[in-house]
């Protein structure tokens, strides 16, 4: 990890379990699946006892929850609000709109792989995933976290000329910044 | 309900040409085909002397076969509770319109929909260029001879795996042995 | 020179003393709440983690000298305050900065955080932190009244403006203040509803409808050093109360119970309400808590 030299190997271990244990979500919903972020945060299955709580703006936000389906304009508002976020940094993508287009593998406005353009942790499948199946999706990133394994931020800035080669290939009137965090 | 109708029917076509009209007693609804010139003549007509205050919806079908634009105006009056229809057809190579939102100003947002989704143009629309669309530079998504499949196989990357993906409907239906009626197959485009 | 360092020595152990223990009735609160709303609810030192990751994360953000500034100005303004309030009753530890008039700084300064802290939002330029400053401060023309009231009645009747002096009075006398002049504390109890900013009068940094207004662009070690200002702070008030209306504290036990007993009261007002509107809040605090505080006055002036 980048963040290893400033700090030493016990230090980054005992920040990792706080990191794990403390994971602030970005819930982006413009899809159907932002219905099942409340049932996953309300009474019932209750994600705030893993430390999972809802975050209010990117800069306090550890993960973004990408719940759906992504428009090609959304997705110019998604890069944005994902380098707006502080490092370290997670995403979720949710649902099977974000792995394959889901149901909108045709659509002419809608991207089909998530991947292709932020660094994705964690892909919760399902059309919609319940609740059981977000906690699912939490507690793995808790793992991968915990194992050092949750490097996505790192990998979109040492790789950042193929993630923007990626999006500007989508979005054709690139009107801001190319290194806006 | 029937008379009733029928002298609401009555009373456009005394004073519009209609092309076609008809009144289904069990929805309560007129229908009447016009030209498109008189269009705003007989909105406004409906919406001031008779009582057809409320612009319910209006849309667009698309008849590829015939190369014609259909526009209809659907419009209700609150107090008989009787809703009217309002087509006009548009030639599909050149569908000029002219603008109507003097008459009911969320016609405005309408015709900016129908402008980006099917290429309408309305003389005289004061609008902004972008409606939900941003930086679209095809074809107007919504006609029918725009081939979505082709269009996102080109611009957007599929994930391996998904190319064998099969038409869920015949694929049951192949399974259970369930004969398709041919009005319910998938079309082709 | 021996009482100069154990003053300073006082002071870092009040400090923490504070933190430690707003940070976990932080915690019991976020699990009050979930019990309330029948969730099982985070564990009680949640707070304590998430203050930790706070403070590992990075910060790229940077929008001005007052940007800042404005979480040190929260942090400075409750460790002053925190300095002044005596945390227990003639202890040597726990003495720190203590003079005649201590009340009438008080006033001033639990009232300069949330100004700097207002400066520091208004230079980031988020439109959610204007309306969260106006907000805040709205809300703060309202509680202020009644609480201010509340103080000045007491100090008419004692004729001092010492909280040192209102323990020993307390002690002589034998009652506690809350039994001298209920009215006092019943006008400082509702205004202290909205000095905790718990629902309903979480108007300021509504993560619904503003994005957490003044905070809205902070986020890592910024947040971090916001919630421990806060949780120092609601040290701070709570002390504050029991010192003036319980009585002070001997030893430490005593003042955790007195403390948490008085901090179940706007976390329980909170747990049952939604959000008020500012103009609610407002109308709130000009109306029952200002007719106790008049109350108050007139006792102390009276009787």
């Amino acid at each position: 990890m980048d963040y290893g030299i400033y700090q030493d190997k016990l230090t980054r271990i005992v920040s990792d379990i706080a990191r794990s244990h403390s994971l602030w979500v970005l819930a982006y919903g413009t899809g159907c699946g932002a219905i099942e972020v409340p049932a996953t945060m309300t009474s019932r299955y209750d994600a705030e006892r893993l430390g999972v709580r809802g975050a209010a703006t990117p800069r306090q936000a550890d993960v973004l929850m990408i719940t759906g389906y992504l428009t090609v304009k959304t997705l110019k508002r998604v890069i944005r609000v994902y380098e707006q976020m502080q490092d370290p940094k997670y995403v979720i993508g949710f649902g099977s709109c974000a792995i394959n287009g889901g149901m909108y593998w045709d659509s002419y406005n809608t991207i089909k792989q998530l991947d292709l353009y932020l660094p994705v942790d964690v892909y919760i499948s399902g059309c919609m995933p319940r609740p059981e199946a977000v906690l699912e999706g939490f507690a793995k990133l808790q793992e991968q976290i915990k194992a050092g394994e949750a490097i996505g931020a790192t990998k979109y800035k040492e790789n950042l000329d193929y993630y923007r080669g990626n999006q500007k290939k989508i979005i054709k009137n690139w009107d801001f910044p190319d290194y806006n965090w | 309900m029937e008379t009733f109708l029928g002298k609401i029917k009555d009373r456009i076509s005394v004073n519009f040409d209609l092309e076609k009209s008809s009144i289904d007693i069990e929805k309560k609804r007129v229908d009447v085909q016009i030209r498109k010139e008189q269009i705003p003549s007989i909105l406004r007509y409906m919406k001031e002397n008779m009582s057809f205050r409320h612009l319910m919806h209006a849309s667009v079908v698309d008849w590829l076969e015939e190369g014609k634009f259909e526009v209809i105006f659907m419009l209700w009056a609150p107090k008989e509770k009787i809703r009217v229809f309002v087509r006009t057809k548009l030639d599909r190579e050149n569908p000029i319109m002219e603008n109507l939102d003097m008459i009911w100003p969320q016609l405005n947002t309408y015709e900016r929909e129908f402008k980006e989704m099917y290429g309408i143009e309305f003389t005289g629309l004061v609008a902004p260029e972008e409606f939900i669309l941003e930086d679209w530079d095809g074809p107007p998504p919504m006609r029918r001879d725009f081939d979505t499949e082709a269009y996102a196989k080109d611009v957007f990357s599929e994930r391996i795996g998904r190319e064998d993906a099969q038409d869920v409907r015949e694929t049951i239906a192949k399974r259970s042995g369930e004969v398709i009626p041919d009005f319910a197959k998938k079309h082709s485009r | 020179m021996e009482g100069i360092l154990l003053h300073i020595l006082g002071a870092i152990a009040t400090f923490l003393l504070a933190f430690v223990v707003g940070m976990t009735y932080g915690g019991i609160r976020r699990k009050v709440i979930a019990r309330v709303q029948n969730r099982y609810g985070p564990p009680i030192y949640q707070n304590f983690i998430d203050a930790f990751k706070l403070f590992s994360k990075t910060t790229a953000v940077h929008h001005g000298a007052m940007h800042l500034l404005g979480p040190a100005f929260l942090i400075v303004s409750a460790v002053m305050a925190l300095m002044v309030v005596p945390v227990l009753r003639d202890n040597l530890w726990f003495t720190n900065l203590n003079f005649h008039g201590d009340l009438i700084f008080l006033i001033y300064i639990m009232v300069f955080g949330p100004l700097g802290m207002a400066l520091g939002a208004g230079q980031t330029g988020n439109p959610n932190s204007a309306i969260g400053v106006t907000r805040g401060l709205s809300q703060m023309v309202g509680f202020e009244i009644p609480w201010v009231m509340a103080l000045v009645a007491i100090m008419i009747k004692y004729n001092t403006t010492s909280i040192v002096d209102l323990m020993k009075i307390q002690t002589e006398v034998g009652q506690w203040l809350i039994f001298q002049n209920p009215f006092a504390f019943i006008a400082a109890i509702l205004a202290s509803l909205g000095m905790f900013r718990y629902a309903p009068f979480n108007i300021v940094g509504a993560p619904t409808e503003l994005a957490s207004g003044p905070a809205s662009e902070n986020g890592g070690k910024f947040l971090f050093t916001m919630m421990s200002a806060g949780s120092v702070f609601a040290f701070v008030k709570l002390t504050l109360f029991v010192d003036i209306f319980l009585g002070g504290a001997s030893n430490l036990i005593i003042l955790v119970i007195k403390t948490f007993l008085l901090y179940m009261i706007p976390v329980l007002y909170g747990a049952v309400n939604p959000r008020y509107r500012t103009e609610q809040a407002i109308t709130y605090f000009w109306g029952w808590p200002l007719l106790f505080g008049f109350l108050a006055i007139i006792y102390s002036v009276y009787f």
